[in-house]
């Protein structure tokens, strides 16, 4: 029984960390710009596919294929801004959020197919791998599992101190907290804007190739941790970064028991379960302010 | 002391006119802040003194007229204006809430060129509002009206700008408070700090300001020193309701 248990709490703690990085990324970007960023399942595609591209087909080594992943989706957060956020925000402030979230849901189709029509539909290996168990007396670790979720506290641990420490952290959560006060006090929220997309898809890269380590490469790879986070922020309140981590740590936690004991196909329903009860009761989220910012 | 026309102005304004969507709420206003003066528009609610402070630090679009800075020219951009030296207190504060009192405080200092500077507008920001120091680390959100009326008078002092523009500070204020509110506002003028601050009551800057300006649906109506208002009943009754 014991066994089971922790097999139950590694995988939920994966999954977990993986919803996670998804979540945190999907909710900063929401958090200080009011944008649904649709395209953030193709840009976590995106950095699992580079990653593939860096170590397989240039062979070099696994590090630089982070490193690729991660300078894509920040490669593709800056595109988004210049090519669709930048025109938007000129126009009608008050249609922004649908404009934008339409026009994200435009890019991501498109990202997703050109990485079909790049790579083929077959599902691929992502070498990012560690084979073997960690043996702790009568615990089975998978080596595969604490590697993700090493990576995902250092990304966790990186992106907190970034917000809560640098003076871009300070401006990105000011502008998040009141726009126009940030504007007075002379920070450019445009360029804020684009540091955070950027800084969204480089956890967006990073979360892809955690991803597909632990399933395989397709093209559409971001769709399912995407739709999770999406339900995940949710529940946490959209642009609550802490609530956002435990509502997916503990979201993840209770798919898997579920998964356990009433078998795999009612692992997701479960989720939609709770994201239901908690738009009815508490519709700004378990960790949210009633209160939401508008551009 | 130098006379008014002896110093250099700090900030003119010539003929601006804004307003929100189709509408005009300032129609033409011009006037001139000279380095060290304390000026006050004093008007009726909804007349348009909130925006033109908002107008001069770029939060409200200038459709007319011209801004300038020790003779430069504002883009009209809040960053930019906050730049060359514009610290807007605005009404209702306006405060980072999730942020912790230093936070709000370090945010005002967000242009500031060095650690070092930092340290030496906060240390005056506490020397001036000792209670900042007790609570830095209080959630803005969790204060009380009149001490989010001195983190936002901190903050704007924290930009170490050329002029500093208060918005209506007496605004749902008791009593005791306002008076505690108008002396730190005494102090930093008698500092040499340039004022320009909007208020509906001209009794509250009576003893305080240098210059008044009456502002009456977005035009200035009359402008002198604030004795002067005061014995003008016929304005008094007309434009504050006596």
């Amino acid at each position: 029984m014991t066994d089971v248990l922790m097999a139950i709490l590694v995988a939920g703690f994966t999954s977990g960390a993986l919803y996670a990085l998804a979540t945190v990324g999907l909710s900063l970007v929401w958090g200080s710009m009011g944008m649904l960023n649709m395209a953030h399942a193709a840009m976590l595609t995106l950095g699992g596919y580079v990653a593939f591209t860096v170590i397989t087909s240039l062979g070099l080594p696994i590090a630089l294929g982070f490193a690729g992943a991660i300078l894509a989706g920040a490669a593709a957060g800056a595109i988004l801004y210049f090519a669709i956020v930048r025109n938007l925000l000129k126009n009608d402030k008050s249609t922004f959020e649908a404009n934008v979230m339409i026009a994200t849901v435009g890019v991501g189709i498109a990202l997703e197919n050109a990485i079909l029509l790049t790579y083929g539909g077959q599902p691929l290996k992502q070498p990012v791998s560690i084979a073997g168990v960690l043996r702790i007396g009568p615990l089975t670790l998978p080596w595969q599992n604490l590697l993700i979720i090493a990576v995902v506290v250092v990304m966790m641990v990186a992106v907190s101190l970034a917000l809560g420490r640098t003076r871009m952290g300070r401006a990105i959560r000011a502008t998040a907290q009141n726009r126009d006060a940030a504007q007075l006090m002379g920070v450019a929220v445009n360029r804020v804007y684009l540091q955070v997309l950027m800084l969204s898809g480089a956890l967006a890269g990073i979360c892809g190739v955690m991803v597909s380590s632990m399933t395989q490469l397709s093209p559409p790879l971001g769709n399912d941790p995407m739709l999770k986070a999406f339900i995940m922020c949710v529940v946490a309140g959209l642009g609550n970064l802490p609530g956002a981590v435990a509502a997916a740590l503990g979201l993840a936690l209770l798919e898997s028991f579920v998964q356990y004991a009433l078998g795999a196909r009612w692992g997701f329903p479960s989720l939609l379960f709770v994201v239901i009860a908690v738009l009815i009761w508490r519709p700004s989220g378990l960790f949210g302010r009633a209160e939401i910012r508008r551009m | 002391m130098m006379s008014a026309t002896a110093r250099p102005p700090v900030l003119h304004l010539e003929a601006i006119v804004s307003g929100y969507d189709g509408l005009d709420v300032l129609k033409g206003v011009s006037l001139t802040v000279h380095a060290g003066d304390f000026v006050t528009v004093v008007g009726p609610n909804g007349h348009g003194k909130s925006t033109l402070l908002k107008t001069i630090s770029g939060l409200v679009p200038l459709r007319g007229g011209q801004i300038s800075i020790e003779g430069q020219s504002l883009s009209g951009k809040p960053h930019e204006t906050a730049m060359l030296g514009v610290a807007h207190v605005p009404q209702g504060d306006m405060l980072f809430a999730q942020m912790s009192v230093l936070e709000n405080l370090l945010m005002g200092a967000y242009l500031a060129p060095d650690k070092a500077e930092i340290k030496r507008r906060l240390d005056e920001v506490y020397t001036l509002l000792p209670k900042l120091a007790d609570r830095r680390n209080q959630i803005a959100s969790t204060l009380s009206g009149g001490e989010r009326r001195m983190v936002g008078i901190g903050r704007g002092l924290m930009m170490g700008g050329r002029i500093l523009l208060i918005d209506e500070p007496s605004l749902g204020l008791a009593p005791l408070i306002i008076d505690q509110v108008y002396d730190v506002i005494s102090q930093l003028s008698k500092a040499g700090r340039t004022i320009l601050l909007v208020e509906e009551n001209p009794a509250r800057v009576e003893d305080l300001a240098d210059h008044l300006h009456l502002l009456d649906d977005g035009a200035i109506v009359w402008s002198g020193k604030p004795a002067e208002l005061m014995v003008r009943d016929e304005l008094l009754a007309t434009y504050l309701g006596g």
